[in-house]
């Protein structure tokens, strides 16, 4: 037995070198004011106070936020009937959708983000469909919607997969169960399939909403300089101004801030498959 | 024009003469790599292949998109034999003494290059860490069709904030250039590092981004002024050379109030390893050859002066193209330097300019 654990241990050198010194770093870094490189540093909490005094960079984070929420509604409410509906055909058939859904993540994001300029561009296919019904030049480029395209586009691979699974290890007997017990088939959905698939929605939900708020290649490229989300303030930091503290301390914030995001999500999980199994243990 | 053609007439004896060493050197060099650093889409298509096969070495080219990107790599230790960087850069690579310089006995383009264009490169006076690659300044294009050219002449960089063209805008998004033509419309110098001329560039950026509905771009500038999507478009003389050569209804002006003259010039950083070959890539893209290629495929103006004359001369690819012919007498054109001050205020203005770009 023994042996087997010790197999762990390049695994667990492996994490302690990629994941936990990155944001060992990182968390250094936003506490501290650098005087000149690592020689020298004072204690800080300068960098929390400047963001949460401007309201310019509270607009720019509720934005963001904002906007995550709507790609992820847009995620559940387009991704659950596909995900019902792949669960729904038979193997083979599952199999190829499955493959359908995953085969464009094959090709690097960015790639397919960069597809999507040519798409929603002025003169490209949907300004023309937009012309032929409305008679007028309209381009979708460089607005919120084309951001939300982009988002929803490449995340919501990530919805359907999680829902399909947790409607493909649903228990069939118990829809049959529901049919002898004279539920029609719209009861049967949301008082059997809809409380079970939960499970899903809430991984699909964290595998959405986590990476679009941080997002900041996907407002950049389909957004425009002039749509600014906090994942750019980041990345601004970083690169332009020189910042590394300052963007240090944005990023803990936004990792607080994700956090509480999925306990707040987990939790409302607990409550609702907890009253399933009282109400079951009523009945 | 202040150009001199004094070197032109050599220009072929030189290359002959290069050629001759390059069969004697070609075996020195064979089996190593080249590491060159150098902002996207900005070589010739066959300068490198032809390098490789005189001088039988590999050439590996790494890309950035900014200045500050390149920096981040190179100030970590990246380690690249030859980098393009800006004037300022350059200026803060050396101050922070991460170049090394050049071996001047190697050197041997300096002849064929443009003594203005040399006369400009203020950070490095004495010519001992940069040779310069491509060199311009930043203007307006505009759609001739859309724009009253009495409208430039009489507001220069103002016309931005003309509501006659709102929502018909392109700002360019750099910090630098958007800053520069904020304060040289408002009359004070690029480097100033006075907080209050600073916050009044501000202001005027401001001012654009909330009336006037701008699009905040970078490279995809270009083609956009190109197809004519919108009227006016702040861009590098280089990149505006493509769009005039590609639409003949734009236009390139250079408001009276100054612009900024700009240098991207060839280095070799402190951790460089392979000096030698450094310096036979810096003489070799300095050639007529390279140069041409260069020039041609980019569109931005050569400093090697045969190239220049030929390519702005009659029957050149870039004939009456005003664009490629960047420089002009005007004293409030100036060359960026670096202030460590300067940057951090304008690198916070301009992220401020664009969240609230993206909060109208």
């Amino acid at each position: 037995m023994k042996r087997f654990s010790d197999l762990a241990i390049p695994y667990i050198v492996w994490a302690v070198i990629m994941l936990f010194l990155p944001v060992l770093l990182l968390v250094f870094y936003a506490f501290t004011n650098s005087g000149n490189g690592m020689v020298s540093f004072t204690l800080t909490l300068e960098h929390f106070a400047k963001f949460f005094t401007d309201t310019d960079f509270l607009q720019v984070t509720g934005k963001s936020i904002m906007i995550a929420i709507k790609t992820t509604l847009l995620c559940v409410f387009l991704g659950y009937p596909v995900a019902y509906f792949i669960a729904n055909s038979d193997e083979k058939t599952r199999g190829i959708l499955i493959l359908a859904i995953t085969l464009p993540m094959w090709i690097n994001m960015l790639v397919r983000t960069y597809a999507w300029i040519g798409i929603l561009t002025e003169g490209g296919i949907v300004s023309r469909i937009i012309k032929v019904f409305t008679g007028k030049d309209y381009e979708v480029l460089y607005t919120e919607a084309a951001v939300l395209i982009g988002m929803v586009y490449n995340f919501l691979p990530f919805m359907i997969l999680q829902v399909n699974t947790s409607l493909c290890k649903l228990d069939k007997s118990l829809l049959d169960a529901a049919n002898d017990l004279g539920a029609n088939a719209f009861e049967r959905f949301i008082k059997v399939t809809l409380p079970l698939s939960v499970p899903g929605i809430v991984s699909g939900i964290s595998l959405v909403f986590l990476p679009a708020v941080s997002s900041f290649f996907i407002p950049k490229l389909l957004g425009g300089g002039q749509y600014f989300l906090i994942g750019n303030v980041i990345e601004n930091q970083f690169i332009t101004v020189g910042e590394w503290n300052f963007g240090s301390a944005i990023s803990m914030i936004m990792a607080v801030i994700m956090m509480l995001t999925m306990y707040v999500v987990r939790r409302a999980e607990d409550k609702v498959s907890g009253k399933e199994e009282t109400a079951n243990e009523k009945r | 024009m202040a150009l001199l053609a004094g070197c032109g007439s050599n220009g072929s004896s030189d290359t002959a003469t290069q050629a001759a060493n390059a069969s004697t050197d070609s075996g020195k060099y064979s089996g190593q790599t080249l590491h060159f650093y150098n902002p996207g889409e900005y070589i010739g298509e066959d300068v490198i292949s032809n390098f490789e096969k005189k001088f039988g070495c590999r050439v590996l080219m790494d890309n950035f998109d900014s200045n500050e990107s390149m920096y981040i790599k190179v100030a970590n230790g990246d380690k690249y034999d030859v980098i393009v960087p800006s004037d300022y850069m350059i200026e803060r690579l050396m101050q922070e003494d991460l170049l090394q310089p050049l071996d001047l006995s190697k050197i041997t383009c300096f002849d064929k290059l443009d003594k203005t264009v040399l006369a400009n490169m203020e950070f490095d006076a004495e010519h001992k860490y940069a040779v310069p690659y491509f060199w311009g300044s930043v203007g307006i294009v505009y759609d001739t069709t859309k724009v009253d050219e009495a409208d430039l002449e009489a507001e220069g960089y103002g016309i931005f904030k003309n509501q006659k063209y709102k929502g018909d805008i392109y700002l360019y998004d750099s910090e630098r250039d958007s800053l520069m033509m904020a304060l040289k419309y408002l009359g004070y110098s690029m480097n100033t590092n006075d907080e209050a001329e600073l916050n009044e560039a501000y202001e005027f950026l401001l001012e654009v981004v909330n009336t006037m509905e701008p699009e905040i771009v970078t490279d995809e500038i270009i083609d956009n002024m190109a197809q004519g999507r919108k009227a006016l478009g702040l861009l590098y003389s280089g990149d505006a050379a493509y769009v005039l050569s590609e639409n003949e209804n734009m236009g390139f002006y250079m408001p009276e109030t100054g612009t900024n003259l700009w240098i991207d010039a060839m280095v070799i950083p402190k951790n460089a390893q392979n000096v030698e070959l450094a310096h036979e890539w810096i003489n070799y893209i300095s050639s007529y050859e390279a140069a041409l290629d260069n020039s041609v495929t980019v569109g931005y103006t050569s400093p090697n002066v045969e190239v220049f004359e030929e390519l702005s001369g009659e029957g050149g690819e870039y004939e009456g193209i005003s664009a490629y012919v960047p420089s002009r007498e005007n004293e409030n054109d100036e060359v960026f330097h670096y202030d460590e001050k300067a940057r951090k205020i304008i690198a916070e203005l301009w992220s401020k300019i664009k969240i609230a770009a993206s909060n109208v």
